[in-house]
């Protein structure tokens, strides 16, 4: 077990555009994963509420990272000690969708700039990130 | 020695890297030197970051120290990434069910 990354990829008898909705709205994130208050726009930040437990206040602290119908959704997930990403890709596959879901960096915040250079990020959510894990600390 | 946070300790990447060779084994400071871009002072330093935060332990043989992974730092990351496999288990099973439901 890696103990940075979580990786699942599932199929689903869905086409993209369908799997998509689950993830495009508040509503639709409350329905199947955990109340939100997410807006979809890049750089909105947003939280995600659950149970407390040891270390943890219940609260996901997000931000959109990327919103791309109906290929990619990514945001970041801070949680207790845990500062993470989390990314959706959605690809056509027969007889529907494959999903992969990467929940990345677990005791890796530093990866975060890198992975963002890596994929050509716009600069502003750059700067915006270096705010944040500068404040972090 | 002063207590570390296991995660902070885990966000460098060069202590990362450590973490990874040791994984595979027990190794000395001049092992993981040949592995790793830095100095066998800079090793040294973040070892002793690694075994404040509970996350590699130090034994001595002869002259030699030799350096592993410590269960209790370890195990404290593992289980948060552990429930977190479960949280997408279940997530997903979730989010099939919902798609199910929602069909048009």
């Amino acid at each position: 077990m890696s103990i940075s990354e979580i990786l699942r990829e599932v199929d689903l008898p869905h086409p993209p555009e369908h799997v998509w909705r689950a993830f495009a709205s508040s509503a639709e994130l409350a329905a199947w994963l955990m109340p939100n208050d997410f807006t979809p726009e890049v750089g909105a930040e947003f939280t995600f509420r659950t149970d407390p437990a040891p270390g943890f206040d219940g609260i996901v602290h997000c931000e959109v990272l990327e919103f791309d119908p109906p290929r990619m959704w990514q945001i970041s997930w801070v949680a207790g000690k845990v500062d993470t990403v989390l990314t959706i890709t959605l690809a056509p596959a027969p007889g529907g969708t494959r999903l992969r879901l990467s929940h990345a960096g677990f005791g890796a915040g530093s990866l975060l700039p890198r992975v963002i250079l890596g994929m050509g990020w716009k600069r502003k959510v750059l700067w915006k990130l270096e705010d944040w894990l500068r404040e972090e600390g | 020695m002063k207590q570390e946070d296991p995660f902070k300790a885990l966000a460098d990447p060069t202590r990362r890297a450590i973490m990874d060779r040791l994984r595979d084994g027990p190794c000395n400071v001049s092992d993981l030197t040949e592995v790793l871009p830095i100095s066998q002072s800079a090793v040294s330093q973040q070892l002793g970051v690694l075994r404040a935060a509970g996350l590699v332990s130090q034994q001595k043989d002869g002259t030699r120290r030799i350096y592993s992974v410590d269960g209790a730092g370890f195990s404290q990351v593992r289980d948060w990434v552990g429930s977190y496999e479960t949280f997408w288990d279940d997530g997903l099973d979730r989010l099939r069910a919902h798609l199910g439901k929602g069909r048009n």
